[in-house]
């Protein structure tokens, strides 16, 4: 069952289609990636989402029904770019933003010391927001997302401007989230994190969604050609192979797609003959990385046409 | 519309901004910097009558001169301001050559003056005064005065007439005032309602523009720090803008409260009394009206400095901006000020019910002179519906400003907003 269905979502500033007629949808209980380059409509999407934004058209659908401010009620949301009230205390703060989410009282203070606790935070917590190192105004932060208990976690960039520590701190809260049954969704340019924690996802690009689906049905879907293979030696004769229809190099691996899919054993075998140390030979691998590159091409292509 | 959110956030406004050391400093020291003031002036005015002047009073008839030498050093009000006389006698033809010989002592104030009395000024009471500073107003007065004192006894000694009579003719007519009011009678009027009326302007210019600024730079900050966006996936902008201006409205409220607290006490009870002439009348409901409207005030002219604050990013940016907005206040101010000479003026009519003015103006009047209840309504009334008249633009030009950053926006721009869809 879907816990958000998106559909032919619109959204337009001026001259500008930050969204363009965008369908998705996020299974319950999933990690669910919205993935794009800066600037393809991620936030604006987020933000029709929690309805910070109106759509010029289209509808957003939760749990079945039109999303309303009680919907606003069960969702947390960290923005890409974060802030606190300088001049309030650590408490005052998560009891404030918790209270602007409906949820006040004994039970919300002492879930924000068990949080304060649990982050190493307690001593800190009647001490100003512009007294803590940024580091902890992060804490602090993914706090005030969870601290109302929301079914629904909705995350712009978060790991871009986190120190490693708070990256970690953050999966951790990510999944422990999903264990409890909560939906989660994130935007991120950073396909690494994406393919590492994603269960389904949602391409945009240029404002369109070009690619969505579960993680594991796109990957296969991508991969049934693509080889990945990590090597020692020189492999630049496979550019006159007819069976070869691109190599991209991505560094420590490289990637080739084939024209058939029986092709690999082909490949395979060719490499060995041609001594080729291969250290890694992944047939039906694909990162994302390569698919986005691929299918944002394909856009680049269509719009010189 | 006021939902627990709501309350949310007016609780944090009226917490974060009423503990602030900023709110107890400004509200504290407002009331020392009025005084502060009042009291360089009365200074400044004290100065001024302690300076000794030193005046060359001549004349060419030696029994005027006499009579002048007797009569102008005893003069009770020269005294006290300290005036020094001298006197000479000398031919009217050699007076002008009589000055310039002293012009030396003039130009380095050795002398302030010299005053002529020709015996003709017994006749016509013309009289010559040479100066450095010829058209020094409050010595001439002082003089003229003292001077026409003298001449008037020594006009009238040969004619027979009584002293009493002199006295009488010389007495001015004084003026003691009532004001009529409606609903209280007649009453003997001292200056306390005027000093009231300039208190009043003072405070309501003032605090209009200080809260006004002080919740544009908050939505300044939560616009700049971002907070913005956390708080707008929980509530929707007319909620946070509502929150902010009403919590920021109660703010000063409170802040008035306490300023015009003394003169409650004053009216109120009667553990001070003041003297006959600064008596306050002014009633309770008054004051009551009084805070009400500059409630309503606030709430109007916080719309706009909100509006203002999501539209620019730092307060540099925002002057070209808010100047629009100081004219609804600055001249409301200067019309209460003018007010002060002739309160049934045709503009400070108009502009005590003039939505934005009347803020101002028509508590000011109110205290100055009786007017009609159906005016005091309006005035209120009609700030009520310019409050919903304004606040959808204002909501619209918020709503899509405080999540805009970067390029300082055009005005054609801020006018788009409006039409957007947001």
């Amino acid at each position: 069952m879907n816990a958000l269905e998106v559909s032919n979502l619109s959204k337009t500033f001026g001259s500008v289609k930050a969204v363009d007629e965008a369908n998705f949808e996020v299974p319950e209980g999933s990690i669910f990636g919205l993935i794009g380059r800066n600037g393809a409509g991620k936030t604006t999407t987020l933000r029709l989402i929690l309805s910070i934004y109106l759509p010029d058209s289209g509808k957003i659908l939760f749990r079945g029904k039109e999303i309303d401010n009680t919907f606003r009620d069960s969702v947390g949301y960290l923005p890409e770019e974060r802030g606190l009230y300088k001049k309030m205390t650590v408490m005052d703060t998560l009891l404030f933003f918790a209270e602007v989410k409906g949820k006040s009282g004994k039970a919300v203070q002492s879930r924000a010391l068990d949080y304060l606790r649990k982050f190493n935070l307690y001593d800190r917590r009647n001490s100003k927001i512009e007294d803590l190192s940024k580091g902890n105004q992060q804490k602090i932060q993914f706090i005030a997302t969870i601290l109302h208990d929301p079914d629904f976690i909705i995350l712009d960039e978060p790991f871009s401007g986190l120190d490693p520590i708070n990256i970690d701190l953050l999966r951790q809260i990510i999944l422990e989230k999903k264990e409890e049954g909560k939906v989660i969704i994130f935007s991120t340019h950073l396909m690494d994190y994406a393919e590492k924690m994603v269960d389904h996802l949602a391409m945009i690009d240029h404002g369109k969604i070009i690619l969505k689906g579960s993680l594991a049905e796109i990957k296969s879907k991508y991969s049934q050609r693509n080889v990945s293979i990590t090597f020692d030696g020189d492999i630049s004769f496979l550019r006159n192979q007819p069976f070869v229809e691109k190599i991209t190099d991505f560094g420590n691996t490289t990637g080739i797609r084939v024209k058939e899919r029986r092709d690999t054993q082909k490949l395979l075998k060719l490499l060995v003959e041609n001594n080729v140390t291969v250290t890694q030979f992944n047939a039906n691998e694909i990162s994302l990385q390569e698919i986005f590159v691929e299918l944002a091409e394909d856009d680049k292509t269509e719009e010189a046409a | 519309m006021i939902n627990n959110k709501v309350l949310a956030i007016i609780k944090r406004e009226i917490k974060e901004r009423l503990m602030s050391k900023k709110f107890i400093y400004t509200t504290l020291a407002f009331p020392l910097i009025m005084f502060v003031i009042l009291g360089v002036q009365a200074a400044l005015f004290g100065l001024d009558k302690n300076e000794t002047k030193n005046i060359l009073v001549i004349s060419n008839s030696g029994e005027l001169l006499s009579k002048l030498e007797k009569g102008l050093p005893n003069n009770r009000k020269l005294r006290s301001n300290k005036y020094n006389f001298s006197f000479k006698l000398v031919d009217s033809a050699k007076v002008k050559e009589f000055v310039s010989e002293r012009k030396n002592l003039l130009h380095k104030n050795k002398l302030t003056g010299i005053v002529f009395v020709p015996a003709s000024a017994l006749k016509n009471k013309q009289v010559q005064y040479f100066s450095k500073s010829a058209k020094n107003l409050k010595i001439q007065e002082q003089l003229s005065r003292a001077l026409n004192m003298v001449l008037v006894d020594v006009y009238f000694s040969d004619k027979h007439i009584a002293p009493e009579d002199v006295k009488f003719a010389r007495e001015r007519v004084s003026f003691k005032t009532f004001k009529v009011s409606e609903s209280k009678g007649i009453a003997e009027e001292g200056y306390g309602n005027l000093a009231l009326a300039y208190v009043f302007t003072f405070l309501l210019y003032i605090s209009l523009l200080m809260i006004g600024q002080l919740t544009m730079q908050s939505v300044m900050e939560e616009k700049t720090s971002r907070i913005v966006e956390v708080i707008l996936s929980s509530v929707n902008s007319r909620e946070l803008m509502a929150g902010k201006i009403i919590g920021s409205a109660i703010i000063g409220l409170a802040q008035m409260a306490i300023w015009i607290s003394p003169i409650i006490l004053l009216v109120s009870t009667t553990w001070f009394t003041l003297p006959k002439e600064i008596t306050l009348s002014i009633t309770l409901g008054q004051i009551g009206y009084f805070l009400l409207n500059y409630f309503v005030g606030l709430v109007l002219f916080l719309g706009l400095f909100a509006a203002l604050g999501a539209v620019y990013d730092n307060v540099q940016d925002a002057q070209q901006g808010i100047w629009p907005i100081m004219m609804l206040i600055i001249i409301p101010f200067f019309i209460a000020l003018m007010m002060m000479q002739n309160p049934n003026n045709a503009i400070a009519d108009v502009s005590s019910i003039v939505p934005f003015a009347s803020v101002i103006v028509m508590p000011v009047k109110m205290t100055l002179v009786d007017v009609q209840t159906w005016k005091i309504a309006t005035a209120l009334i009609l700030n009520v519906l310019t409050i919903f008249l304004v606040f959808p633009f204002a909501g619209k030009i918020y709503r899509v400003g405080i999540l805009r950053t970067g390029k300082k926006p055009k005005l054609t721009e801020v006018i788009k907003w409006v039409k957007y869809k947001y």
